[in-house]
């Protein structure tokens, strides 16, 4: 066998593993999704039922009487904390990634930028842990009341700060997550960049700051959208973290950034013990249609990165 | 050496009350774009440019030739302060631009007036377009007619508009090795620059592209000054007006071309033109 060919087959065994796995939970998943249809996606109401009464048929399917399954707050809780995470780490990961390609000497360069990857490789239980004993006490007793003085009449901001768990720790603890991953990347993309562009602006008397912005990010926008996405991938999934910080909560959409929240992937753990309980099996058939949900809402972000990408690289072949 | 000698400068006419040597003076002022007195360059601890003096007239054409790691490159840049980017480099000495000394000057100020064109080509990934227009762009101009008139107008000073025309939105990346640098002239005269500053411009073009480059370089020479580096002895003698000759971070002998390629005065001049060495 030829190296193409064992390459073919390796990539291929790789995609056909991602079938297999997404067919099987929505196989696994079927009678769910008949049973709870399409309430499933826009009601708040997670119900295991009465565990000891007697099994009921709904639509042909056999449930706890009382059963209700609707992940509305699990969907916002998961999208509204990482775009919370997202609209704070591009920014700042596209501020350090400047800082550490541009601003440092070279010898720091090097330093700053191990630990950068060493942030990124920290197991996400960590960041949980420490988000437990360090930041959700000072989030509850200092920022929040804080913001809430100052801040408040912005529309989201305002309300009681409660203890510090809830949508707007989950969004920073997710940020220190991906702010390393797209810090990384982005930083890697403009160091390799040729010298004779940074030349060529500074000769035209363009200052540092307008050669990064006006010559330098232009160039990796593609490499910034794709770390992005990757990052995003990230952040929708991350369990262990989340989970620890998040509040739990259970059937209600926060109306402000301080309330507690859950998100898809740390609720599928947070709640298999009890769906284990159940004898219909109907719970744990219904967390596995929530990972289907998460399935899908992932590979519609890639599908969007590549829509991006592929418009970008038009326009990059059109003009730049 | 170093100075221009009295011989060869235009001399103007003494008037009732002046003398001839005044005319000189003030015809030699007149004349001078670039004075650089002294200048000594360090990179780190190293020493390569030693007590560098020279005069660059004004609305000339100034070849700079010399065997390779001499410190052609180095004393170019230092002219527009391009050494600034590198550390751990020193400058020491006088560099007047119109008798101003440009280490006083802001540099972007500087920058502007004195523009470089690189050895390699190096237009931005951007469009045709958007590369003639990034110094206007940077220098804060939002006029967007004014900004295509001047782009329009450098592309034909760079002898490029003909060629790239119906394609101004384009990458600057689908043209030609020596389109892509006349580009980059172009990219450089739409800021309007005194004095332009070329780092062997031609080094990676065949000889048509190089020919179009030279023919180029004589018709700018009327509205700004040319200073070029180059390896290439009968590019110097073709378009230059002066040449000076380096050799180890020293500046052995500067004159009119003529009299540096026929008449040298010192013997590695004449060792280095006739191919004795370098
Ligand atoms: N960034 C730098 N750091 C340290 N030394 C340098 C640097 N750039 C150039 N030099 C040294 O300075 C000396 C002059 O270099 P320069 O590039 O000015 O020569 P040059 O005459 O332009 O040569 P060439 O014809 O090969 O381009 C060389 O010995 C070179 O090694
Ligand atoms: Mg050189």
């Amino acid at each position: 066998m030829n190296f193409r060919r064992f390459t073919a087959l390796l990539a291929s065994v790789v995609a056909i593993v991602l079938v297999v796995i997404v067919v099987f939970l929505a196989a696994y998943a079927w009678p769910a999704v008949r049973l709870n249809g399409f309430h499933f996606l826009i009601d708040n109401s997670w119900n295991l039922g009465r565990q000891y009464g007697t099994p009921i048929t709904v639509h042909g399917q056999e449930i706890l009487p009382g059963a209700h399954y609707g992940i509305l707050f699990l969907i916002a809780g998961t999208l509204l904390s990482t775009a919370i995470a997202l609209a704070i780490a591009v920014p700042v990961g596209v501020g350090a990634a400047l800082f550490l390609a541009e601003g440092v000497p070279p010898i720091m360069r090097s330093w700053l930028s191990f630990f950068v990857e060493l942030l990124a490789a920290i197991p996400s239980v960590v960041f949980g842990l420490w988000g437990y004993v360090v930041v959700i006490p000072f989030l509850g007793h200092h920022l929040f009341p804080f913001m809430i003085k100052w801040l408040g009449f912005i529309p989201f901001f305002g309300g009681t700060p409660g203890s510090g768990y809830g949508l707007l720790t989950s969004g920073l603890v997710l940020t220190l997550m991906i702010v390393p991953l797209i810090t990384a990347t982005l930083r890697d993309a403009l160091v390799s960049q040729p010298a004779s562009l940074r030349e060529a602006a500074v000769a035209l008397g363009a200052s540092r700051f307008e050669t990064m912005w006006t010559v330098l990010m232009p160039a990796v926008r593609r490499v910034l959208i794709g770390s992005s996405i990757l990052a995003t991938g990230r952040a929708l999934g991350e369990t262990m973290a989340v989970l620890m910080v998040s509040g739990n909560a259970l059937n209600i959409l926060p109306n402000n950034i301080y309330q507690p929240i859950s998100t898809m992937a740390s609720f599928i753990v947070s709640q298999l013990d009890s769906a284990m309980q159940d004898p219909t099996g109907m719970a744990v058939r219904s967390l596995a249609e929530v990972a289907l949900v998460l399935c899908l809402i992932s590979i519609m972000v890639n599908g969007l990165a590549r829509v991006l990408l592929y418009y970008e690289g038009r326009q990059a072949a059109r003009i730049a | 050496m170093g100075n221009l000698t009295e011989s060869e400068v235009i001399i103007g006419v003494p008037g009732p009350d002046r003398t001839i040597q005044d005319s000189v003076n003030e015809a030699s002022k007149s004349a001078l774009k670039i004075a650089v007195g002294h200048l000594n360059f360090h990179y780190g601890p190293r020493q390569v440019l030693f007590d560098i003096s020279l005069e660059i007239p004004d609305r000339k054409i100034t070849a700079l030739i010399g065997p390779s790691g001499c410190g052609k490159s180095t004393f170019l840049r230092t002219l527009n302060r391009m050494h600034e980017t590198v550390n751990g480099t020193r400058a020491e000495g006088e560099v007047l631009l119109d008798g101003q000394d440009i280490f006083a000057i802001d540099v972007v100020r500087l920058r502007r007036r004195v523009g470089m064109v690189f050895q390699k080509s190096n237009p931005f990934p951007k469009s045709i377009f958007e590369n003639v227009a990034y110094g206007l762009k940077i220098n804060r101009m939002a006029n967007r007619s004014a900004i295509a008139e001047i782009v329009e107008k450098s592309l034909r000073r760079a002898a490029l508009w003909d060629e790239v025309k119906d394609h101004l939105h384009k990458s600057a990346y689908s043209l030609s090795g020596g389109q892509q640098q006349r580009l980059c002239i172009a990219r450089a005269l739409a800021v309007d620059p005194e004095v332009l500053l070329l780092d062997e411009p031609c080094s990676a073009l065949d000889p048509v592209a190089t020919a179009k480059i030279e023919d180029l370089l004589l018709d700018l020479v009327s509205s700004c000054t040319i200073v070029i580096v180059t390896h290439n002895m009968q590019q110097a003698a073709r378009v230059a007006d002066y040449t000076g000759f380096f050799l180890l971070g020293k500046l052995i002998e500067f004159n009119k071309t003529d009299v540096i390629f026929k008449n040298p005065a010192q013997k590695e001049t004449e060792d280095y033109i006739t191919g004795r060495f370098g």
